[in-house]
């Protein structure tokens, strides 16, 4: 009786196995499906409906879609706004789906270079007016939506990670002068940490993306030390992750920032510290600390204090991270990058020539939140004086790269690297076990 | 709006409507038999289409992925037993287990106890008592767990010192004298894995309370006075005549939170994602398969889980099949 039902069972799981057994994804089958030109599948037809999909939500999604009202009616189009703070699992899941949005805003380039692998995107150099582009756009921003020559996506809003934050007052009182090269900054910090304040302001904290920042910071001296062609061929990995200079980028870091007294609260407070109020300690009666590197968004409603926020060209100074002499400007910055899936629809097109040409972007500009990565642009529309200074950084820079962990593989940028980065700073690990961690996460290809 | 409305309507009337044709052709197909065979088919036609729904949902992914956590990342060669070596083989793994292990330990009893605790003590208050502590000790279950977590990361929150402690715990620290500590980050002895448990606690020791407290509300009152009379104390009964009365739901009870730890992925996402030493298991997954993008050993972890969890449903059957019978 036993044996039987047991030998019911077995043969009743054998054919539910050999009925339902599986096979591979056919490499093959992810390009298929004919569709013209770079595009497959999605909405192919030329319809005057389209969607726009981001990853940028609340005040940002709604200056976004007033900036496109206007030329939406007047051209006629339809715009669904499909507005996502879960951008990079849901572009994944609905590429997987061939679910395809007309237009996607990739806010990391590593993303949109690994669909553009897949063949979904679509060649841009035939719908957009490269020439003008390849001119007005900052070179670096620009470069970041190609992938081996070719352009499959084009900055529509810039970030800019290499600003130093001081407050105004505390900083002019004690007579600090912005230092011109990286050695000068070191110089400074000691001078700061003899005085008994804490120099810098740190924070890692961001929810499930936690540990970026102290990846920005690896990436921003990294720049400064070895220039952009070493810190492009490292953020490509055609040099090991832990290479020598990187490990010297990171162990300046720890001169600067984890040496005992130069961060307020230590190891254990950088880790818990959100980075977007990290640095109100900068604004107290005695500043709690006197220099905060970070992206120009911390400038902002939800980052610096209100009342700070309300007087920022009084209150807050900047000046940009340095490099090895005054000369060197190189600038870490981020940013969204536009791209088509939809490559033969008229109205796509039109749309996401629209938002990278001159002057889009001013209204939304004025009403803050938006760096125009084209030079171009009036500065004149900026709500403020620092503002418009972080942008000039930007347009000034003598190399403009893209935030490196946003261009690495999932695996390793927002993978590992923002997780062991947690580890090193909040001192569960040190220097060395770190980068070999993050290199022995690369993934093989 | 209102087409979104029609649409909804329609679907549902379909979907109903579909199905009533479905079962009458196979109540109709059933009558192509020959006279004797035709009873003997029929339930199994009508079983078919719910023998097709989860084959195709449920039987079909499993086998599938049970077949990926052979292959490589994007699913397009087999590797072997690669992922799970490597994965059994990496430290942070290694810790990823011990961690879900501890959940699956910690939590489960340490719900039945609160549980337990709740419902006999709030059983000896005035009725207006017991309704609000048990409606307060419930109340959670009503949040979801983001929501607890979000509420939990108030109670961990730390800032540097100097600063004003918005968080819970640390209010006290300082209060007190002390230095704030980052809570979240202390992995030593695994207490920042504890502090997490204790959000789960928190949600789900509503759910057993209800359970247990209806459970030894059941527990008949003569066996109660009959030990009274042999002069037991109130320990005594508690553990030898509520308890053993009580066994099934205690099991029951159990095994549902066990399942649900073994499943819990959002508390550690949102509070730590598994940085500082807190991994677990589902988070792991979440995180190989969409940060990582490697199908691979996500599908590995899956199947390990899914390995895991057999023996306790095999257990659970079993279990409420033995109570059946005694009834």
């Amino acid at each position: 009786m036993k044996f039987t039902r047991a030998a019911k069972a077995a043969v009743a799981a054998g054919i539910v196995c050999l009925g339902t057994t599986a096979c591979l994804a056919d490499s093959g089958t992810e390009t298929g499906d004919g569709g013209g030109g770079g595009g497959g599948g999605g909405n192919t037809n030329t319809t005057d409906s389209i969607e726009i999909m981001y990853g940028f939500t609340g005040p940002g999604s709604d200056k976004f879609q007033a900036a496109l009202a206007d030329f939406a009616e007047s051209e006629g189009i339809d715009i669904e706004f499909a507005s996502t703070p879960d951008f990079n699992s849901l572009i994944n899941t609905r590429v997987q789906g061939n679910d395809l949005p007309d237009i996607a805003i990739f806010p990391q380039p590593g993303i949109m270079a690994s669909i553009a692998s897949t063949g979904k995107l679509a060649d841009l150099s035939e719908v957009l007016d490269m020439d003008d582009l390849e001119q007005n756009v900052v070179t670096g921003a620009l470069a970041a939506g190609a992938v081996e020559g070719t352009q499959y996506a084009v900055p529509l809003m810039i970030n800019v990670k290499s600003i130093v934050f001081h407050p105004k007052q505390a900083w002019e009182t004690a007579g600090y002068e912005a230092p011109q090269t990286l050695d000068e900054l070191t110089a400074l910090t000691t001078e700061i940490a003899a005085t008994g304040t804490t120099p810098w302001c740190l924070g890692l904290e961001s929810g499930a993306a936690t540990g970026w920042p102290a990846t920005d910071w690896i990436e921003n001296l990294l720049l400064a030390q070895q220039g952009a062609e070493t810190y492009n061929s490292w953020v490509r990995h055609e040099i090991p992750f832990n290479d020598p200079v990187v490990d010297q980028a990171a162990a300046t870091m720890e001169e600067l920032l984890l040496t005992d007294g130069h961060v307020n609260g230590g190891r254990a407070a950088i880790a818990a510290s959100n980075f977007g109020t990290a640095a109100n300690p900068m604004f107290d009666e005695t500043p709690g600390c006197l220099m905060y590197r970070q992206g120009n968004f911390v400038a902002e409603a939800g980052g610096f204090p209100e009342d700070v926020v309300a007087e920022l060209d009084e209150r807050v100074g900047i000046f940009p991270m340095p490099g090895t002499s005054p000369q060197d400007k190189p600038v870490l910055g981020g940013g969204d990058l536009a791209a088509l899936f939809s490559a033969d629809n008229e109205a796509a097109q039109k749309v996401l020539a629209f938002i990278t040409a001159e002057g889009f972007g001013a209204e939304w500009a004025q009403q803050t939140g938006f760096i125009s990565p084209r030079k171009d642009f009036d500065l004149s529309n900026y709500p403020n004086e620092l503002t418009a200074q972080i942008a000039q950084i930007a347009y000034d820079s003598t190399a403009f790269v893209f935030d490196g962990s946003d261009q690495m593989p999932g695996a390793v940028g927002s993978g590992s690297f923002w997780r062991e980065m947690t580890a090193w700073v909040s001192g569960g690990q040190d220097r060395e076990e770190t980068l070999a961690n993050i290199e022995a996460s690369w993934p093989a290809s | 709006m209102l087409i979104k409305i029609i649409n909804a309507l329609l679907a549902v009337l379909a979907g109903v409507g579909g199905a009533v044709v479905l079962f009458w052709v196979l109540n109709k197909a059933a009558d192509v038999f020959p006279m004797k065979a035709r009873e003997r088919v029929r339930p199994y036609l009508f079983i078919l289409p719910a023998f097709l729904a989860i084959g195709l949902y449920l039987i079909y992914p499993a086998v599938q992925t049970v077949v990926f956590s052979f292959a490589n990342a994007r699913s397009t060669a087999f590797v072997g037993v690669a992922n799970y070596r490597e994965l059994l083989a990496s430290s942070a793994f290694q810790s990823t287990l011990l961690n879900t292990l501890l959940w699956i330990v910690a939590v489960p009893v340490a719900t039945i106890v609160v549980g337990l605790l709740v419902a006999t003590l709030a059983d000896r208050l005035r009725p207006r008592g017991e309704k609000l502590s048990k409606t307060l000790i419930f109340l959670p279950m009503a949040i979801s767990a983001v929501g607890a977590g979000t509420i939990w990361r108030f109670v961990y929150a730390s800032n540097p010192p100097g600063r004003p402690q918005i968080g819970l715990l640390n209010a006290g620290v300082v209060g007190l004298g002390g230095d704030p500590v980052a809570w979240l980050q202390m992995s030593d002895g695994k207490l920042n894995s504890f502090l997490l448990m204790a959000i789960l606690l928190w949600v789900q020791a509503g759910f057993a309370m209800v359970l247990l407290s209806a459970a030894i509300k059941g527990v008949p009152v003569d066996t109660l006075e009959a030990a009274r009379i042999d002069g037991a104390g109130e320990r005594a009964v508690f553990f030898r005549i509520v308890v053993p009365q009580i066994r099934g739901t205690v099991i029951t009870v159990f095994i549902t939170v066990l399942i649900g730890v073994m499943k819990t992925f959002d508390i550690v996402y949102v509070m730590t994602n598994g940085n500082f030493d807190t991994n677990i298991i589902a988070v792991d997954f979440y995180n190989q398969l969409f940060t990582n993008g490697n199908t691979g050993y996500a599908a590995a972890i899956v199947v390990m889980l899914m390995v895991a969890i057999i023996p306790i449903m095999i257990y659970q059957v079993r279990q409420f099949r033995a109570q059946e019978a005694q009834r």
